[in-house]
């Protein structure tokens, strides 16, 4: 490419310090902010006690934050030019538990490191969205549109999906999808792709419906109904809603929600902790924990939004869409919009990897906004 | 250059633009997520909250009986509350706590002593010990003298009958909220502080109810089936006295129940129930006058429909009279039948009669009935013999006692109704057809599949019903679903007994066989001889008189086929 020269990269060396102030910290804080809402519903679930959640939550959080501010003081170049080491490292490692769970350790899906247990596929998460944006990165916007030029990300999203697919793992797989196919649909693909795809996946629904067993559709059904089964796949649904509407304006008050108490919800300091929330902080804390939400991921939005580079851009959207599928279906599930499938809230949560998706993501961002007007040449 | 470099721009500024458009596409979904659940929030924590929090606040204030007893229709007690109190420790001010420990577990044997230590051991600053504890063991818990553990008061929900009927009453969980049957359906009123001290009297009756489960239980074990259910019901009211469905539970420990247990196959589950259904067939043909008890139907030959053949299993090989249809239950004639009344009035008489939709029982635990999309012919001929459609015992139960009581439809119903709820039912079909009704169902019992029913005396009618159970393509020859439906006394109905065997393996002395002539029906007659003393039937004399019309009929088309 001979116009490489016009982009040369216009050279805004940043000092450490200079980062550190233009970081924006507000920003930080509502993610520390998000943080602490977690340990404090892990101290009510664990009984009022710091032991046996909130304590190790809070140390993971603590390592994982350092990390995070770490990754936004890198420059972005650099991480623009790990996005396809990064794709390929995480390939492996799905690769090696993969094979390594076969081989004998059975069905290990994770990897220790020390004060946390790491699940590839969340690397992935993070990985895939990197190589995607780095690929499309490359190309202008004619490009951006061709077909053919389709099939290298196709195949980026597709091995990691199968992969994690075959773990089994369903939920994580179709998350990591949106996240890719996210990225691919802002680069500028052809919008009937996405029309089209949409169009063919509600017109197959009535086609899948007619092969489904009779108890397959009964599970459906109980999703639009939960009250015909209210001892078996409604109960969590029914017992969520009811935490949900029994907590009022204001809510029982810390400690005080009968769930934490009485082992009523399975999964509570998981999936369910949201509704741990809403029963012990009522409407006002639900909606709260939902603006700060709100609040984070716009910022991710805003910074895609301003950011002049395609990688930047495309990365900053693509990551933000990801948590925000974390978040909505989440806490669609607990309100008993969505059908329950296992999604916890990152950082509300307890465990360790969907906080590290979070932060890893926000690092990122955080990074992309510092250097939002760097131009990184297309080709290299 | 300045030109490539203008062309460039352009392309950045298209990419830049499409780039944007597609950014708010993504920010659109976003609102109108985060809206989503916004109002999804204030939905549930606002307007759906009202009951809720009204009778938390309730118990909360009022600790002492906070639930209303359950009764039975005498007035028997089915569900009541017990005070206990519930042990709990705040372990920092626990001062030796392997003492503590060795002490409580002399008293709480039940209880693991390193577990224990560890709870006691811990930092929190609340631990339950033990929930619900006998007077006793509180005492001798207050007579250690320990400090740091304290007894938060509650109240246990007791079922003082143990397993019968469980799954009538349903159970609740540790906090007194209702979570099956009655207690989840009830939820409310029975938890309503102002209603505390007033029973819920249900329509059940524990008498009747035993003898059901106990008889159930006994052709299960004969016949080593999978499982059971059967009811009793006051075809005058639709009141149930009797509902049962094994294997069961114990309500006291309902919340560790397996989930089989836990399904009540009377009123959630739905099967296709065979043979039973030609009554509706008959009733049918009879009502719209496209038959009556002369017609005759050719069921020499099967009936063939594109891949579907109907064939009978007690062939007759020859021209039938409609009474002989029933005895015999033909299906081939079953089906010529429906093929007159045609497919629309047979699908607006089974709407009628409450096939179509799940029965309004008072329990959660009611069962959608599977009925075809498409209501072609041959769906027409397989339901005109209980095939094809598939629906619970409550609902069959509600329609048979309609075709026998005179012809009017009472919804099935668990609560007993008082002399001035009598109201009148809905009319579903004449006095005259239900009398006929009446003679054909008895003339089954008499002369036809279901002989070993009869209880002399008592003049039992009914009907056979033996389905097979659907598999993998099609129909499993060997698993049975084998019930029977019978009504008492013949020439004044009052109570249905419906009997239902899941998979019953043949006897010796059923030489084998296991349709619900050889298994529901001689249990049916059992539970019948001992409820009927209970329930005030006096065993009277038959007058033959009653049959001769239907006989005639059958000794006419014998005579002249």
């Amino acid at each position: 490419m001979n116009d490489t020269s016009l982009f040369a990269p216009r050279r805004v060396k940043k000092t450490l310090p200079q980062k550190l102030m233009e970081l924006n910290w507000l920003f930080v804080l509502l993610l520390v902010a998000i943080a602490c809402v977690g340990f404090a519903m892990l101290y009510s679930v664990g009984g009022g006690s710091f032991d046996p959640w909130a304590r190790q939550q809070a140390i993971r959080f603590g390592a994982i934050f350092i990390l995070m501010l770490v990754i936004a003081l890198v420059d972005l170049r650099v991480w623009f030019q790990l996005a396809y080491p990064a794709y390929i490292g995480a390939l492996i490692l799905l690769l090696a538990v993969e094979f390594i769970g076969v081989v004998g350790m059975g069905g290990q899906r994770w990897l220790d490191i020390g004060f946390m247990r790491l699940q590839p596929s969340e690397l992935m998460k993070i990985a895939l969205v990197m190589a995607v944006a780095r690929y499309y990165h490359g190309l202008n916007v004619t490009q951006s549109s061709q077909i053919l030029r389709l099939i290298p990300p196709f195949l980026m999203v597709a091995i990691p999906m199968i992969l994690i697919m075959r773990q089994p793992d369903l939920g994580t797989s179709l998350l990591l999808a949106a996240g890719g196919v996210s990225v691919i649909f802002l680069a500028g693909a052809s919008k009937w792709l996405f029309i089209g795809g949409a169009a063919a996946t509600a017109g197959a629904i009535p086609l899948a419906w007619g092969f489904l067993h009779d108890y397959q559709k009964q599970r459906v059904l109980t999703f639009f109904n939960p009250e015909s089964d209210p001892l078996g796949a409604g109960y969590q649904i029914m017992q969520s809603k009811i935490a949900l509407g029994s907590g009022g304006m204001t809510g029982k008050g810390f400690l005080l929600g009968t769930q934490s108490h009485l082992n009523f919800l399975p999964e509570m300091k998981t999936d369910f902790i949201f509704t741990v929330l809403a029963e012990e902080f009522g409407l006002v804390g639900g909606l709260s924990v939902i603006g700060l939400y709100l609040l984070v991921l716009s910022y991710g939005m805003y910074v895609a939004a301003t950011c002049r580079n395609q990688f930047g851009r495309l990365l900053a959207a693509g990551l933000t869409f990801s948590l925000f599928l974390y978040v909505f279906i989440n806490v669609g599930m607990v309100m008993g919009l969505l059908p329950v499938v296992g999604v916890p809230l990152p950082m509300v949560s307890y465990g360790g990897s969907a906080m590290l998706t979070m932060l890893v993501a926000f690092g990122l961002i955080f990074s992309i906004s510092l250097n939002r007007k760097l131009a990184i040449p297309r080709g290299i | 250059m300045t030109l490539t470099r203008v062309r460039v721009d352009g392309a950045r500024a298209t990419a830049m633009e499409r780039a944007r458009q597609r950014l708010v596409v993504i920010a659109v979904l976003f609102g109108g997520a985060f809206l989503l659940m916004g109002v999804r929030t204030l939905d549930l924590g606002l307007f759906r909250a009202v009951a809720e929090t009204h009778s938390l606040s309730a118990s909360a204030t009022v600790r002492a009986a906070s639930r209303a007893d359950i009764v039975d229709r005498n007035g028997v007690v089915l569900a009541t509350n017990l005070r206990t109190a519930s042990l709990y420790a705040d372990p920092k001010r626990i001062l030796d706590p392997e003492d503590a420990a060795a002490k409580l577990v002399r008293i709480l044997p039940d209880l693991a002593q390193a577990e224990l230590l560890e709870k006691l051991r811990s930092s929190r600053r609340f631990v339950w010990i033990k929930r619900k504890l006998s007077p006793r063991q509180m005492w001798a818990v207050n007579a250690l003298g320990l400090p740091g553990l304290a007894f938060q008061e509650e109240e246990e929900r007791v079922y003082p009958q143990g397993r019968l009927a469980a799954h009538v009453l349903g159970f609740t969980d540790p906090d007194g909220r209702g979570l099956a049957g009655v207690e989840h359906f009830f939820d409310s009123r029975l938890s309503d502080v102002t209603m505390v001290d007033e029973p819920l009297r249900l329509s059940v009756d524990v008498r009747v109810q035993h003898a059901l489960a106990d008889q159930i239980a006994q052709a299960i074990e004969r016949f080593s089936a999978k499982a059971g259910a059967g009811l009793v019901m006051d075809v005058r009211t639709g009141e149930l006295l009797a509902l049962a469905s094994l294997p069961d539970y114990d309500p006291n420990h309902g919340g560790g129940a397996p989930k089989d247990a836990l399904f009540n196959r009377a009123s959630q589950g739905v099967y296709e129930l065979g043979s039973t259904f030609k009554a509706f067939t008959i009733a049918m043909a009879l009502e719209t006058g496209v038959a009556d008890l002369s017609s005759r139907y050719d069921a020499s030959e099967p009936i063939r429909v594109s891949r579907f053949t109907i064939r009978d299993d007690h062939p007759q090989a020859r021209m039938l009279s409609l009474p002989e249809v029933f005895v015999h239950s033909s299906n081939i004639g079953a089906a010529k039948m429906a093929l007159d009344v045609g497919a629309q009035d047979q699908q607006a008489f089974l709407s009628r009669i409450g096939m179509l939709r799940p029965a309004a029982l008072e329990i959660s635990e009611v069962g959608h009935p599977l009925v075809p999309e498409r209501w072609r012919d041959i769906a027409t001929m397989t339901i005109s013999y209980g095939h094809g459609i598939a629906v619970s015992p409550v609902q069959l139960a509600t329609g048979l006692a309609a075709m026998v009581n005179g012809g009017d439809l009472f919804p099935a119903t668990l609560i007993r109704k008082n002399e001035d709820q009598m109201s009148s039912g809905k009319r579903v079909i004449s006095e005259n057809t239900s009398d006929i009704m009446r003679r054909l169902m008895r003339l089954v019992v008499r002369d036809g599949t279901a002989k070993s029913a009869d209880v002399p005396g008592y003049q039992v009618g009914g009907k056979t019903g033996t389905a097979e159970k659907p598999a993998a393509g099609g129909y499993a020859r060997k698993a049975l679903l084998s019930s029977f439906a019978g009504v008492f006394p013949m020439d004044d109905p009052r109570y249905l007994v419906f009997v239902l065997v899941d998979e019953p393996k043949g006897t010796k002395a059923t030489w084998n066989f296991a349709g619900g002539g050889w298994t529901a029906a001689p249990t049916v007659a059992k539970i019948i001889l001992r409820i009927a003393p209970i329930l005030g039937v006096e065993p009277q004399k038959e007058d033959d008189g009653l049959f001769q019309q239907a006989a005639y009929a059958i000794e006419d088309s014998r005579r002249h086929p």
